[in-house]
């Protein structure tokens, strides 16, 4: 007897969205099977990958990433080289200096920094917050104002602040709203929810359902992105089929595998190597589980995921 | 004249007006000279917004008259009146845009006339998420100056946005009121048809924030009446043209607050004499509610102190409901009895006291809200525990008519009296119970008469009344049940259905819990599960229930049965309260509740029970549930009931003894029947339970086999 595959394909898709403007703009989703099912029916977008810069440039990065931006003095410089690296569909600004734990910059220099790097690129661009909802509040908003016609994603809106971050980026100033929530499918549902009954039109929202380094309880990120893409397609779930988005570098490069230097631990070996394959390991999980896009900041990295995702699909 | 007739003549006055400024417009510059506002693109919004038509120059102003004619029908009917305030309010756009032409700034400090685009996305941002919690536009002169600047002022105090038209201007302006858009009180103008100004900002909010389509009337004012918290307030004597523009406000949605006049519309047209009650008439005109974010009381408000203790040598005092009269009490009121905020303090205050001593307290805090039900009493007072305890130097224990509060000597020191205790309450109340609650008032009692006399005649009968509702709350007697997904962050596929006779596994979850979570977060964790498709009442299977299960569990779950523990039974998270398993050798059931630490007659312990049943999975023979349900009639209702239960814990049937005994009795007329039920000091084996149930004669003996 004859095997017949049984078809993957569900009447359910992940709803497109499209990021930027003009010839570079992209589109993540629109995909109606589970992540890279090419074989079950063709995936017309396929993933993107983003690569991080932020306000601080170089100044808290790693040497292996450093070397890559020789001669970069300015935001504008290295946004250009970041954009220049091979692979990258986007750029994502992160404001981590916004946070008032740490650097507490303000936010009209945030902004202005926001600019620079806006006016230095044409890619399709996100932007990321400082992890404080208060200010996050302030400084998405004025971010979601900075970037008008941009049609850029504003990246943490969260529970706490989804109001203020949801009725700037997505009602007043026109960007896609990114609907941050962590690890918990009925939380990143709800926050849907209610970003829609604000007025936010569902196909201008992207989610971040949560984030982990491979090995850092990273199996709860994959369970959860894998229930959301399960509930979107074969159970129609309108409210979750909005395309994710995945920061990655941001993570990865906070861990002793990642930071640790050679000479620190040598049976561990080269730094650079280490870093790059837990971004590039985090990275395919994330893909593997159903983001539509990852961000990363290693140039390997990127090239390599890229790669992955060209194989593929 | 009715006050249609009115309407209508105050709109033909504006209309005769705005026709002659745009002839004489014509005739000086031609019909080809451009309109617009400045900073905008939609010109010219209200009109833009209502027709969907653009005004380009004088010519289209011109037509777009023709248009608005066509609006001013005079059937004497209430959409005519709406119709006829529209009119007006265009045609006060119209006259003001004829004054921006050819680049002129026809208005200067403090006036701010026309404001741009990026003030109403700066501002619209705040109003949506309710920072901002309305507007209010208040036209003409207050009675007095004072009574202008405290209404402006009280209004700002509460972080609304404010716009003047007329009088009140210039009585700001002598009372060194601080105007201007940057701290929200905008002088619009002198005449009244620079109202068009603010109607501009609220049309312009629903075209941006709420995807609007110009032209689509109807869509415009549902969304300004749904989203846009505004209010117009309009001091005596009102004439026709302002009446004009009111009744195009009402279209709006937004309810006009007078003090003097003889006509009056419910809701719409409010006559209030007392101009200063205006803020709080126009709040409750319009359902605005406002976010409290600071308790005002001299010490620290944080969850930090939950667990702070008092002892008796630092107590500056201590209320004992043990020894004396005390109470706490929610009374769900109309919203005309309440005044919110009012804190009474009816008795001495702490510093009256002797310190050290032990007196009486009784507090009622009352609450009126459109979607408050007396259900939610109970969930509200519950609450007052933690709240109080809150406070630094307080401690707070019991609840209804059995607390007992202590503050401690350095907090009394700080400034802390009873008015703070009030604060608290109606700080906390309001701000989280916002969704049911619109206007609160606390009644602090420390007269020892009074608390005697309240406590037995008004509490005691009132905690009764509750009591017996949840007694004669059945699963039969209500329409629906909940879900309750709470702990689904570590047990993916789990649903609780909570019913009235069957509570969370948790124990923390009732029905009229579930109930409240809902009204207070529709998007929450507790949803309504209706349940009028029943397949099976035995078991307690509904296809109701088992589309919520499915739902909810995301496909996970198929079905479940409310009432059996063998046949579809609820799945547990791992939080249950007890662990209920078949123990074969008796045909009957045992428990054992978390606390306990040794060895069951199943053969395992609580722990090991618990890795059987945890997960949101399905184990026939095993069940997790509260420590209520133990003693409720539904308790494996299809297996034959409490009946079935052989053993459990001495502690848990110690607590359980009395309702359990009286379900016994009811469901088979067995006294006693808790006497039956082995316990650990009986047998943790399964044979030497079997002795004695047999010596007992307990009831599963004689019952069906289970399986």
């Amino acid at each position: 007897m004859p095997f017949t595959a049984k078809s993957g394909k569900f009447n359910a898709s992940i709803k497109a969205v499209t990021i930027g403007t003009g010839d570079k703009a992209i589109t993540i989703g629109g995909e109606n099977v589970l992540p890279f099912y090419t074989f079950d029916a063709p995936i017309e977008n396929a993933p993107k990958v983003g690569v991080e810069i932020t306000d601080f440039g170089m100044e808290n990065e790693p040497e292996c990433i450093k070397k890559y931006y020789e001669g970069c003095t300015t935001l504008a410089e290295i946004a250009k080289k970041a954009a220049s690296f091979e692979g990258v569909d986007f750029l994502c600004f992160r404001m981590e200096g916004g946070d008032p734990n740490g650097a507490n910059k303000s936010t009209e220099e945030l902004i202005a920094a926001l600019k620079e790097v806006a006016d230095a690129v044409d890619l399709p661009l996100v932007v990321s917050g400082s992890k404080n909802v208060e200010k996050d509040a302030e400084l998405l908003t004025k971010a979601a104002e900075a970037l008008q016609g941009k049609n850029a994603v504003i990246l943490p809106a969260r529970e706490e602040n989804y109001k203020t971050v949801g009725a700037a980026a997505g009602l007043a100033y026109g960007q896609i709203v990114g609907a941050e929530s962590s690890v918990d499918i009925n939380l990143a549902k709800q926050l849907n929810v209610l970003l829609t009954q604000l007025g936010v039109n569902a196909s201008n929202i992207a989610m971040n359902v949560g984030t982990a380094t491979a090995g850092y309880g990273y199996e709860y990120v994959a369970s959860t992105m894998q229930r959301v893409k399960a509930a979107a397609l074969s159970q129609n779930d309108t409210q979750l089929q909005m395309p994710i988005i995945t920061p990655v570098a941001s993570e990865t490069w906070g861990v002793k595998e990642s930071i640790t230097s050679e000479a620190d631990i040598p049976e561990w070996g080269d730094q650079e190597r280490r870093g790059v394959d837990m971004e590039v390991q985090t990275a395919a999980a994330d893909l593997a589980c159903g983001s539509n896009a990852v961000i990363l900041k290693h140039p390997t990295s990127i090239a390599t995921i890229s790669k992955m995702i060209k194989e593929l699909i | 004249m009715t006050l249609l007739d009115l309407i209508f003549n105050g709109n033909d006055t504006v209309y005769e007006r705005v026709e002659k400024a745009v002839s004489e417009a014509v005739e000086k510059y031609g019909t080809d000279k451009a309109v617009a506002f400045p900073d905008t693109a939609y010109s010219l919004p209200s009109y833009y917004a209502m027709t969907g038509n653009k005004v380009a120059n004088l010519g289209d102003l011109k037509e777009a008259m023709g248009v608005v004619k066509s609006m001013m029908t005079r059937n004497k009917r209430l959409h005519d009146g709406f119709q006829s305030g529209w009119a007006t309010l265009l045609c006060a756009e119209f006259y003001e845009a004829l004054k921006y032409i050819d680049g002129a700034k026809p208005y200067e400090a403090p006036y701010t006339g026309h404001l741009s685009d990026a003030y109403v996305r700066e501002q619209g941002v705040p109003l949506v998420t309710g920072d901002i919690p309305g507007v209010a536009v208040i036209i003409g002169p207050a009675p007095t100056a004072e009574q202008g600047a405290a209404l402006v002022k009280s209004y700002q105090g509460q972080g609304m946005l404010v716009a003047m038209i007329g009088g009140v201007i210039d009585q700001c302006v002598e009372q060194g009121v601080k105007t201007g858009p940057n701290v929200r009180i905008l002088p619009l103008g002198q005449d009244i048809l620079s109202v068009a100004h603010v109607i501009s900002v609220a049309v312009r909010a629903a075209l941006i924030f709420g995807n609007i389509t110009p032209g689509d009337a109807k869509g415009l004012n549902e969304y300004t009446f749904k989203r846009v918290f505004a209010f117009v307030n309009a001091f005596a004597p009102l004439d026709n043209v302002t009446l004009a523009c009111g009744a195009g406000a009402i279209a709006m949605g937004f309810p006009a607050i007078t003090n003097d006049y003889p006509y009056r519309v419910p809701k719409s047209l409010i006559v209030q004499p007392d101009v200063d009650k205006w803020n709080a008439t126009s709040l409750e005109a319009r359902d605005i509610k406002i976010k409290i974010t600071k308790i005002d009381i001299p010490v620290a408000f944080a969850s930090a102190f939950e667990g702070e203790i008092i002892r008796r040598g630092d107590m500056q005092i201590e209320f004992d409901g043990s020894r004396v009269d005390c109470f706490e009490l929610v009374q769900t009121k109309e919203a005309s009895e309440v005044e919110d905020h009012k804190i009474e303090i009816i008795g001495p205050d702490i510093a009256d006291f002797p310190v050290g001593s032990k007196q009486s307290i009784g507090y009622i805090v009352e609450v009126a809200g459109k979607s408050m039900q007396p259900d939610f009493e109970p969930v509200i007072e519950r609450k007052f525990h933690s709240y109080l305890n809150c406070v630094e130097g307080m401690m707070h224990t019991g609840q209804r008519d059995m607390i007992r509060i202590r503050v401690s000597k350095d907090t009394f020191n700080a400034g802390f009296g009873l008015k703070h205790l009030g604060e608290v309450l109606y700080a906390r109340v309001k701000s989280e119970f916002a969704a049911v609650v619109d206007k609160c008032q606390v009644k602090i009692y420390t007269d020892p008469e009074q608390c005697t006399k309240l406590r037995h005649e008004v509490a005691i009968p009132l905690f009764d009344k509750r009591d017996e509702r949840l007694l004669t709350l059945t699963d039969e007697g209500v329409d629906v049940y909940y879900s309750c997904i709470m702990c689904q962050a570590f047990s993916p596929s789990h649903v609780c259905v909570v019913t009235p006779e069957r509570l969370g596994l948790c124990g923390a979850v009732s029905w009229l819990d579930a109930k409240a979570t809902n009204e207070l977060d529709p998007q929450g964790p507790c949803q309504v599960i209706t349940k009028e498709r029943p397949i099976d009442e035995r078991i307690g299977e509904y296809e109701d229930v088992n589309e919520a299960v499915r739902k909810f569990s995301q496909g996970a779950l198929d079905d479940v049965s409310l009432y059996s523990i063998i046949e579809k039974p609820m799945t547990s998270c791992g939080c249950f309260e007890c662990i209920c398993g078949i123990e074969p050798l008796s045909n009957g059931v045992c428990i054992a509740n978390r606390e306990y630490a040794g060895m069951t007659p199943i053969g395992m312990t609580f722990p090991e029970l618990a890795s059987m049943t945890g997960g949101g999975v399905q184990t026939p023979g095993f069940m997790g549930h509260g420590k209520h349900f133990i003693s409720s009639k539904k308790f494996m209702k299809a297996e034959g009931g409490v009946g079935r239960i052989v053993w459990m814990p001495k502690d848990l049937k110690e607590q359980v003894k009395d309702r359990l005994n009286a379900t016994a009795k009811e469901l088979y007329g067995i006294d006693n029947f808790c006497d039956m039920i082995g316990d650990e000091t009986v047998a943790e084996d399964p044979e030497t339970l079997l002795a004695f149930l047999e010596e007992k004669g307990h009831p599963a003996l004689t019952m069906e086999p289970m399986m």
